[in-house]
């Protein structure tokens, strides 16, 4: 029973979070090999109005709306935003030119970390505590030792909880950051 | 956190951000460093761009005269190392300095300057091509002036067709490499002589007894394998020139190819 947190669930969530970043170099390698560079430049508006539909289970969550089941409007939630951030990443390439759209994807990235965090770390890991917990109450483990073998998995997850907390304020960030990114795109964008 | 202080920090946040944007516009807004010319208006955004609308060209005008485009720079100084021979420039179907030219470095990626389309030049510009190109100077193209529309597009270079046979057809029995006509790759010349029986006596003798005599310039009448058509194309010929006289009256050997 020396099962950990972080094999069975941080990996997990590296697996996501790597995947994003595997499908973001494939996607731009494929984009310059057959010489559509030109399409990344447009890829930041399907990747905005993604992650703003996933917005549409946090206005659930928030009683903003009413329609739509919770569960699936999470799932459409994190593989919108996954998708979204996709998109978003290949719009940003690795060219750094100036400093505002690279704040906007910092805290873009930061978000998805916190939003990943919140799915791998912090629901799977309460049932997986949980779980925990009632094994080593039905070995016959005193109280007290059930509550060492728990100390560091229960610390981690406190750690996740705090990590949730601030992925409100990072989201409001991200919003900022982007829409001042978008109106300086209007403000001096070639129309023609 | 209370609602009304989420948003009362987030309008700090971007009322700080649009200030540095503001202040600092190379820095957060410009997608790369303008060209090394128009250093100087780096931190300047709208000496270029009308806010919403882009960079339209009387915004360009303002400093570059079209008419002194390519002649003298916009400080008045000479430009000596021009070699265009037209100042295309002033020969543009319509004022539109950003379909070609693109000053941020972030930019240049989608707007090349090699994207320029000819379709922007006035027609009879358009199709003085060495006004701007020069001949390659290869084999092929030294003794060729003009027409180059014959065989490039003026999208590319290449591909580059040339319809050969609109003087030789290609048949089985000439499926030769270039160089065995266009010898030293002299693609202004050409021989027949040398292959089988297209010796000069064997060619000679041919037509003499046909009452040829003008046969030095073959793909004149024989514009593939095909002897039949060389015989009407020479027939007909004749019959511009004023009709076929004396015994010659024509070939009166039966249906084949110069090869059998």
């Amino acid at each position: 029973m020396e099962r950990s947190l972080i094999r069975k669930e941080v990996l997990p969530f590296l697996a996501i979070f790597g995947s994003l970043i595997l499908a973001t170099i494939i996607t731009d390698a494929l984009l310059h090999q057959f010489e559509l560079v030109w399409i990344g430049r447009w890829l930041g508006i399907p990747g905005v109005i993604l992650i703003l539909l996933s917005f549409l289970y946090s206005m659930r969550k928030r009683k903003i709306i009413s329609f739509g089941k919770p569960k699936i409007l999470l799932a459409l939630h994190e593989t919108l935003t996954w998708l979204g951030a996709l998109l978003i990443l290949v719009h940003a390439g690795i060219h750094i030119y100036t400093i505002l759209p690279w704040l906007a994807l910092v805290a873009m990235m930061v978000n998805v970390i916190s939003g990943m965090t919140g799915k791998y770390l912090l629901d799977r890991s309460r049932r997986f505590l949980a779980e925990k917990k009632a094994a080593f109450a039905t070995q016959g483990l005193p109280e007290d030792e059930v509550e060492r073998k728990l100390f560091w998995d229960a610390t981690t997850f406190d750690l996740m909880k705090k990590w949730r907390a601030v992925h409100l304020p990072i989201t409001l960030a991200f919003v900022v950051l982007g829409i001042t990114h978008i109106l300086s795109i209007f403000l001096f964008w070639e129309w023609k | 956190m209370k609602n009304r202080t989420v948003i009362l920090i987030v309008a700090v946040n971007l009322a700080a951000l649009v200030m540095l944007a503001v202040f600092f516009p190379h820095l957060m807004v410009s997608p790369g460093k303008p060209i090394d010319a128009h250093a100087e208006l780096a931190t300047d955004c709208f000496a270029c761009h009308t806010p919403f609308i882009g960079s339209p060209p009387t915004k360009c005008i303002a400093c570059h005269k079209v008419e002194e485009i390519g002649k003298i720079t916009t400080k008045g100084l000479p430009i000596e190392k021009e070699k265009k021979n037209v100042a295309f420039h002033q020969k543009l179907i319509e004022e539109d300095c950003v379909a070609c030219h693109s000053d941020h470095k972030g930019v240049q990626a989608f707007r090349p300057i090699g994207q320029f389309s000819h379709q922007l030049l006035q027609p009879a510009v358009g199709k003085q091509c060495d006004s701007c190109h020069a001949n390659p100077g290869d084999a092929l193209h030294q003794k060729i002036e003009g027409n180059c529309g014959s065989c490039h597009t003026q999208a590319r270079w290449t591909p580059a067709t040339f319809e050969h046979d609109q003087y030789f057809r290609f048949d089985k029995h000439h499926r030769a490499d270039c160089r065995t006509c266009h010898v030293e790759s002299d693609y202004g010349k050409y021989t027949c002589y040398g292959c089988h029986e297209h010796s000069r006596s064997k060619i000679r003798e041919e037509h003499v007894e046909e009452g040829i005599y003008d046969y030095e310039v073959c793909v004149e009448c024989h514009r593939s394998g095909d002897e039949d058509e060389a015989e009407y194309i020479w027939r007909t010929k004749r019959m511009k020139q004023g009709g076929i006289k004396g015994e010659h009256r024509g070939f009166n050997r039966g249906k084949h190819n110069d090869d059998d």
